[in-house]
């Protein structure tokens, strides 16, 4: 932490530009959410940034729109945002940083599974806050779990996603597309015997990528862990393991998260 | 107006329409890929990152709002966005290194790199009326994707200064272009 914070307001010409980093930008979009003439300064220099954009203009790569329309032909959109829906906004939303709505809930259930998601959420956000220091890993390197997790709870697309695990249990993803990261957490898993653990997955298009293994419970909550390097179509997977670990799954998916 | 009809087509993509999100690739693909390959420099990365721009524009047309801005604003932010954030998370790994090796892209060969290009003119002219310091601090965060204090770092001027600069030069900038008309 520096120890002198900068005037928010001198920060709206960095932000436009995206020269803010996660904590950085996180405390300005707090700020912006209090401040009208701030909304209104932001929106004209990203019209000013969107110049900057039009200048450096290149075609991409012809065979580009192709992959994409494809991509897109599989890729559901989102649901406008419908204002003055008021039980929405005062959904009891614990984790809603800085009263940004949640991307988007994706689960087989509707409405009435939105507390116990929230619920498994706000666990989560409990066990992160002083679990910081000893939660479980993925493999990759990288900042200390607490950064990645305060990372992925403070991103303006926050996504949060939720599914029933097969051999029971409820789990709760919180996610970023932007920085590609993720926090998982389960609530109420089996409990394993001897020596296994469950793992998680990221399945793309290539080879199934180990995301991590969940730590023991803990007051019947299972994490979180942190993976990092979700690409865009990935899926989540979880299936139960070896203590050490596999480098491919060696059981049936208990889970399977399209993310 | 092409502007306007670049909304009316996101008010169409939103609805699930392909032939308008079609329209709307042509349209902006090439800010949009120019300005990600000025940031992540990697050109096969560079395709991915633009290729996550418009899935994102397509998942999230509904949340675009005339109201609040222009639609080429709105996708430029999104581009700007993914790219930074992509370099940052890459930059966890080697690539930092490779990427310092790297000068940015200069404002000035950005704007060599595309011919019969308005608005490069135009922004090269009012880049050009800027303080050499809101210059370097525009261009840096802007094509170079780098944070304020990494511009800091490598203008060698205080955090504070930089700030102060890049907010300056975008709103000279914002006056000179007559941006958001």
């Amino acid at each position: 932490m520096t120890a002198r914070q900068p005037e928010p307001h001198t920060l709206a010409g960095a932000y436009a530009m995206d020269a803010l980093d996660g904590p950085d930008r996180a405390r300005f979009e707090r700020h912006l959410e209090r401040c009208e003439e701030c909304t209104r300064e932001v929106a004209g220099l990203h019209e000013a940034a969107a110049r900057l954009a039009q200048a450096a203009a290149a075609p991409p790569p012809g065979a580009l729109k192709e992959l994409l329309l494809a991509e897109t032909a599989r890729t559901r959109q989102l649901p406008p945002v419908t204002r003055g829906a008021p039980a929405a906004r005062r959904a009891p939303g614990p984790a809603r940083p800085a009263g940004r709505p949640l991307g988007r809930i994706r689960s087989r259930a509707r409405a009435a599974r939105l507390a116990v998601a929230l619920a498994g959420v706000a666990a989560l956000v409990a066990t992160a806050v002083w679990a910081a220091g000893t939660v479980g890993r993925s493999p990759q390197a990288g900042p200390p779990p607490g950064h990645d997790i305060a990372t992925v709870l403070t991103a303006p697309d926050l996504t949060v996603l939720t599914g029933l695990v097969r051999t029971g249990g409820t789990a709760t993803v919180m996610m970023s597309p932007r920085a590609r990261m993720l926090v998982f957490a389960a609530a109420g898993l089996r409990a394993l015997h001897g020596s296994r653990y469950y793992e998680l997955w990221l399945m793309g298009p290539g080879a199934d990528r180990p995301a991590g293994l969940l730590p023991m419970p803990s007051h019947g909550m299972s994490g979180p862990v942190v993976a990092t390097g979700v690409r865009p179509g990935d899926r989540l997977g979880l299936s139960v393991e070896p203590a050490a670990g596999s480098r491919r799954p060696t059981s049936p998916m208990i889970l399977v998260l399209a993310l | 107006m092409p502007g306007a009809d670049l909304a009316a087509l996101l008010t169409q993509v939103a609805r699930g329409d392909h032939a308008a999100f079609a329209e709307v690739y042509d349209r902006v693909a090439a800010p949009v890929f120019g300005t990600v390959r000025s940031v992540v420099r990697d050109p096969s990365l560079s395709e991915d990152v633009t290729q996550e721009v418009f899935v994102e524009v397509w998942r999230a047309a509904s949340r675009f709002d005339a109201g609040k801005g222009s639609p080429m604003a709105w996708v430029a932010t999104i581009a700007h966005r993914r790219a930074v954030d992509r370099v940052r998370s890459e930059q966890r790994s080697a690539e930092r290194d490779r990427r310092a090796a790297a000068p940015p892209i200069a404002y000035d060969e950005v704007a060599e790199a595309v011919e019969d290009n308005l608005d490069r003119e135009r922004v090269r002219r009012c880049l050009g009326a800027l303080t050499e310091l809101q210059r370097e601090a525009v261009t840096l965060a802007y094509y170079g994707g780098y944070t304020y204090r990494e511009v800091a770092g490598l203008l060698g001027v205080p955090a504070g200064t930089v700030n102060t600069r890049m907010r300056d030069g975008l709103i000279r900038l914002r006056d000179c272009l007559g941006a958001g008309s």
